[in-house]
């Protein structure tokens, strides 16, 4: 045994491929088993390769994915999981551009301010939303100020509208389109702006065809950050949205947690997937980008 | 154009405390003596008393912690080891396992959960504790091996070729130079990892057994069904405090790492 320890140990000093497999064997296989096995079955779930007892039968076919098709609302569903995710992204891209510009060319603390804004972040995802919901209920401080200023007689119903859903969305977001944006801004070449400025061109228009173009890459890498979790975001529309903000998210976990089809839930899942990858590819393809500067 | 300035600054400003007031309010009104969120009639610690008598609020937040504490450790091993083989040896497809690493960060989590449940179904695993535990680890060790990967790139091979010259072997070299001087990457990429387990709520949901609840859980649920209270204002202040008490120290850490 301790013969084939020593002769084990020798080898793997030799040998730098065989360290190099060794290291990276131990998170492969994890990775392997708990994030790519699922998916393999998930995808088999889909094409109908199970038997309900979760035994593996070779029955492949498009049924569930059909009946997703022909599901009623679920097309609307995706479509309003786009449009959200697409709102939101313009957005946060109005709300954000303007403070990332701030903080990268005009502030003096930039270290400071970018932390202040760092911190809401280090609170979770969960939190925040409740958060807002305080503010935003019908007993809470929105609507507490705008009846203290006789500005309205009754409380508004913020909750449970679409707009609530943006406002949280909005929120939870934006500084996944301010921190890349801030990087790209920050790398932004002064010498630039002196020469627009020394050739004529306006602060405007030195805006618009000079800042604005070279950060164009920092746009589409927040965009992906702020598109592709808003459109498959579940709390918010299931906390501060209602019924009719259901997006895809939340119709997976129905499907999944109370109805327990899991073929139908593996096909939209995979759908979703799909849908995704395809949006970041066209994306990418349309912004002339190969690859994204986080 | 000075004025545009001083726009562009009161903008940021004005966005800046719209995304404090929320959290602020929050943890204020988890100190009102009365049932209010409107109005502050006075001091407490009422509803942080309460909290604390619940044996609901203390199984989940035993649970969180030791969920949390659990997959730290474990995503913090394999992607020490997978940081080092990705920073240090350069083979074919070391760009393809690059990308792969970014695949559990990009795809939506709920999408990543049903999955693991199908997994955990089919193959028969006990659903409570430990299914929480290896499904959080995906994204743990995925988060870890970003952060740490960071730290090795900047690492500099010359004080470990140095001390091997004066004798160490592999061992006491990575004991007593490697792991030294990596500590404050591990510390960090440590404590991301327990505030990303720890605040985790959509995996958790779809991977906990029956009765198996996290601080999350019982903070969602109690949510959706009474909507915003005090307590519930107490219970989230506390967790706010968790975390904001970790990412301080890990930024910390690593300001002085960087530093040094």
């Amino acid at each position: 045994m301790a013969e084939f320890a020593r002769k084990f140990i020798t080898t793997v000093r030799q040998k730098k491929r065989l360290q190099y497999i060794l290291l990276l064997l131990p998170a492969m296989l994890y990775l392997t088993i708990f994030f790519v096995a699922p998916f393999v079955l998930t995808t088999l779930y889909s094409f109908n390769m199970f038997t309900k007892a979760r035994q593996f039968t070779f029955t492949p076919s498009f049924r569930w994915y059909l009946h997703a098709f022909q599901m009623e609302g679920l097309l609307t569903i995706f479509l309003r999981s786009i449009g959200y995710g697409l709102a939101t992204t313009l957005l946060c891209v109005v709300l954000g551009y303007p403070i990332a510009y701030y903080i990268a060319v005009k502030s003096k603390y930039r270290d400071v301010v970018l932390l202040l804004f760092m911190v809401p972040l280090w609170v979770s995802f969960l939190l925040r939303t409740y958060a807002l919901m305080g503010i935003l209920s019908s007993s809470g401080l929105l609507n507490g100020i705008l009846l203290g200023l006789r500005i309205i007689k009754e409380p508004l119903e913020i909750l449970r509208t679409p707009t609530a859903v943006l406002i949280t969305m909005a929120y939870n977001y934006l500084l996944f389109m301010v921190l890349p944006l801030y990087a790209n801004l920050e790398k932004l070449d002064v010498s630039l702006l002196e020469a627009a400025s020394t050739l004529g061109a306006g602060k405007i228009s030195t805006f618009f065809r000079v800042i604005l173009p070279l950060s164009i890459p920092g746009i589409v890498a927040g965009s992906l950050l702020v598109f592709i979790p808003a459109t498959g975001e579940f709390i918010i529309p299931d906390l501060v949205g209602g019924p009719d903000t259901y997006m895809l998210g939340n119709v997976i976990w129905l499907v999944f947690l109370y109805t327990r089809n899991w073929f139908l839930g593996s096909a939209i899942s995979l759908l979703f997937i799909l849908f995704i990858l395809a949006i970041i590819m066209v994306y990418l393809k349309y912004a002339g980008i190969k690859e994204v500067a986080f | 154009m000075k004025i545009f300035d001083r726009i562009l600054k009161s903008f940021t400003f004005f966005i800046l405390i719209l995304m404090y007031l929320p959290i602020v309010i929050m943890i204020f009104f988890s100190f009102n003596s009365t049932k209010s969120l409107v109005r502050f009639t006075g001091f407490s610690f009422r509803w942080y008393s309460e909290l604390f008598q619940d044996k609901i609020v203390w199984g989940a937040l035993y649970n969180s912690i030791t969920v949390a504490v659990a997959v730290t450790v474990i995503s913090v091993v394999l992607a020490l080891l997978m940081a080092n083989a990705m920073v240090r040896y350069e083979y074919k497809g070391g760009s393809l396992i690059d990308a792969f690493i970014y695949i559990p960060i990009v795809i939506p989590e709920i999408t990543e959960s049903l999955a693991l449940l199908i997994f955990l179904g089919v193959i028969g695993f006990p659903k409570g504790f430990w299914s929480v535990v290896l499904g959080h680890a995906t994204f743990g060790a995925t988060f870890a091996v970003v952060v740490l990967r960071a730290r090795i790139a900047g690492f500099r091979k010359s004080v470990e070729e140095a001390a091997r010259t004066l004798g160490a072997d592999e061992i006491q070299t990575f004991f007593r130079i490697t792991l030294p001087i990596l500590m404050p990457g591990i510390i960090a990429a440590a404590l991301l990892v327990f505030t990303l387990s720890f605040d985790d709520f959509i995996k958790t949901s779809f991977t906990r057994g029956v009765g198996f609840q996290t601080l999350p859980l019982v903070i969602y649920s109690s949510a959706k069904r009474g909507g915003v209270s005090p307590g519930l204002n107490a219970l989230s202040t506390f967790s706010f405090g968790v975390s904001l008490l970790f990412s301080a120290v890990r930024l910390f850490t690593l300001r002085r790492a960087r530093y040094e």
